[in-house]
């Protein structure tokens, strides 16, 4: 009985929360950008807003003028009977216009990149690296997609859509495999899945009204931010951590804040089989909660949600790694149903990205069948703790943008450049240590079977 | 008997893990206690290994697939790119090809010989 009201909350919890809109990875300001009236394309608005002042203005062949924002959904210019308002619908993503009570449907017009060998190659490449990480720590690859698109020149938000709509079957397929490999603890997937939901509504509200106040570089800037402390702090320990390990024989060991957790008896004590522990429900709730203001913040809530398993909940590694590919899949597939009800959804970039990752979590999977627990630890901190630098380095381009630092445009310019390919070094530094140890396993079973076969009997 | 077998075994382990081997000692006192295995299990179970017919088949009908959508890229991202309910296209889509392909990318892999670590 008590298990059946568990998991009846979870799901309503899920349900009630789902259709609210889980945009996460970052969304931005949705009124910015150029508008098409759906009747007539090439009628058309530009929305704008200034980085310093957070003011709105409007372009369109009139000209331009001030706009005033009006709760959160309705932008107001003009006065008296010339007022025009215009509100957004955040469940259609259209922008209606009402101007003497006739009301004209706008639709944003994304720009859809033309697809080149050059393009294909780069997300595919990309693509299978990412999977091979995220099959092997439960999360990566999303926070070098996003960017990577963007300078392929696809729009932010058709970035972070397409990027959420492979992240989530690639996510199922992983988690597919290692739940096969008896890796995953699905009923605390499911659970942290239901309050990752929560934390990303959460941290998507933080990200607007921070954009509200600050603008583009402000948003820039406490993400940026975010990255940092999270990651050195936490990448730092699970690094320190796989070191103290590897020093000791290489066997893992439950934390004692974990053990103190689970020590703990509040209502309601749930059992998790699979992963032969039993804690509180409610220490259950931050790590998802975290996990998923996370993947709002920095589009990758396994930072969080990954040491959070091991260190508080007291999972071993290759089962918190694997079960954060479902709370992955949950998150994932939320997200990706609003950004396609948004029509955000570029379905090539999408197609062409699972193209490499579906290759790639698989073998990112197996390969966690060769290695001893500690090194998910050490390829996660190896990770983490580069994307922690990489986005060190750009929080000096986001303080000039704000005049709290002076810096030239070129020297604004190699940071950027820096910082992106830091990030991009670090995932294929996080793949070449899965490989070198997953071939070194390989051989090494390899060897161990001709000798089982040539000494004719037992090792 | 069965007594001095799991004293045998307790023994072995003790060994096993004086000279270092400490997840074979553990393995060999999860199974002298007769508990169950340790939870996260690295062993996959054996399956066979797919035929070369089947790879080609299931690639064959992979490309097929991104051929369909490539050929017809701009009615596909504007079809796909409606929103509202227009939001199961790419939903679907990526399911299809998720099972598709990823039983490709399976299959492929295990054909190459590059499988999960055997018991």
């Amino acid at each position: 009985m008590k298990k059946f009201v568990l998991l009846l909350m979870t799901l309503m919890f899920t349900a009630v929360l789902a259709p609210a809109g889980a945009l996460a990875g970052g969304g931005g300001d949705p009124f910015l950008g150029e508008w098409n009236l759906t009747t007539n394309k090439t009628v058309f608005l530009e929305i704008h807003k200034d980085k310093f002042t957070g003011k709105y203005s409007l372009k369109n062949e009139a000209g331009e003028h001030e706009l005033a924002k009006r709760g959160k959904t309705s932008l107001v210019s003009g006065e008296g009977a010339e007022q025009s308002v215009y509100t957004l619908d955040t469940s259609s993503g259209s922008l209606f216009v009402t101007t003497g009570g006739t009301a004209l449907e706008f639709r944003k017009n994304a720009h859809f990149i033309t697809l080149g060998p050059g393009n294909i190659a780069f997300l595919f490449i990309v693509g299978l690296i990412g999977g091979m990480v995220s099959g092997f720590i439960g999360s990566g690859g999303a926070f070098v997609l996003t960017p990577g698109m963007m300078s392929l020149g696809v729009d932010g938000l058709v970035a972070v859509a397409s990027n959420m709509c492979h992240k989530f079957p690639k996510a199922m397929v992983g988690a597919y495999k290692r739940y096969k490999y008896g890796q995953i603890d699905l009923k605390l997937g499911i659970m942290m899945g239901a309050s990752a939901v929560a934390g990303v509504l959460i941290g998507i509200d933080v990200q607007q009204k921070i954009n509200e106040m600050w603008g583009d570089a402000g948003s820039n800037l406490y993400v940026s931010f975010a990255f940092v402390v999270v990651l050195v702090v936490v990448g730092g320990y699970v690094y320190y951590d796989a070191w103290k390990i590897a020093k000791t024989g290489g066997v893992e060991k439950v934390s004692k804040l974990a053990l103190k957790l689970q020590s703990i008896n509040l209502w309601p004590m749930i059992t998790f089989k699979r992963a032969n522990l039993r804690i509180s429900f409610w220490f259950t709730v931050p790590i998802g909660f975290a996990t998923g203001l996370l993947a709002a913040t920095i589009a990758v809530g396994g930072f969080i949600g990954v040491p959070g398993m091991i260190f508080a909940i007291g999972l071993p590694s290759l089962m918190a790694s694997a079960t954060e590919l479902v709370v992955a899949f949950s998150m994932g597939m939320i997200g990706s149903v609003k950004w396609g009800m948004l029509g955000l959804i570029d379905i090539r970039l999408t197609l062409v990205i699972l193209a490499g990752s579906l290759l790639g979590v698989q073998f990112g999977a197996l390969g966690t069948t060769y290695v001893k627990d500690h090194l998910i630890k050490v390829v996660m901190g190896t990770i983490m703790l580069m994307v922690a630098v990489s986005r060190g380095l750009a929080i000096p381009t986001y303080l000039d943008e704000l005049g709290f630092m002076h810096l030239s445009q070129g020297f604004v310019h190699v940071l950027k450049n820096t910082s992106f390919g830091v990030m991009v070094f670090a995932l294929f530094v996080g793949a070449f240590i899965i490989l070198k140890a997953v071939i070194g396993g390989m051989i090494a079973e390899r060897r161990e079977a001709k000798a089982v076969e040539v000494n004719h009997g037992r090792v | 008997m069965a007594q001095l077998s799991k004293f045998d075994k307790h023994m072995t382990a003790v060994a096993f893990a004086e000279a270092g081997e400490h997840e074979t000692a553990r393995t060999m006192l999860n199974e002298a206690a007769g508990s169950k295995k340790s939870p996260a299990k690295k062993h996959a179970p054996a399956s066979a290994r797919p035929s070369a017919l089947k790879v080609l088949v299931l690639g064959v009908f992979s490309i097929g697939l991104y051929y369909s959508v490539f050929a017809n890229e701009q009615i596909v991202t504007d079809f796909y790119t409606k929103g509202k309910w227009y939001a199961a296209l790419p939903i679907l889509t990526v399911f299809v090809f998720s099972f598709v392909h990823g039983a490709f990318a399976s299959d492929l892999l295990s054909f190459c010989g590059i499988e999960a670590k055997k018991k």
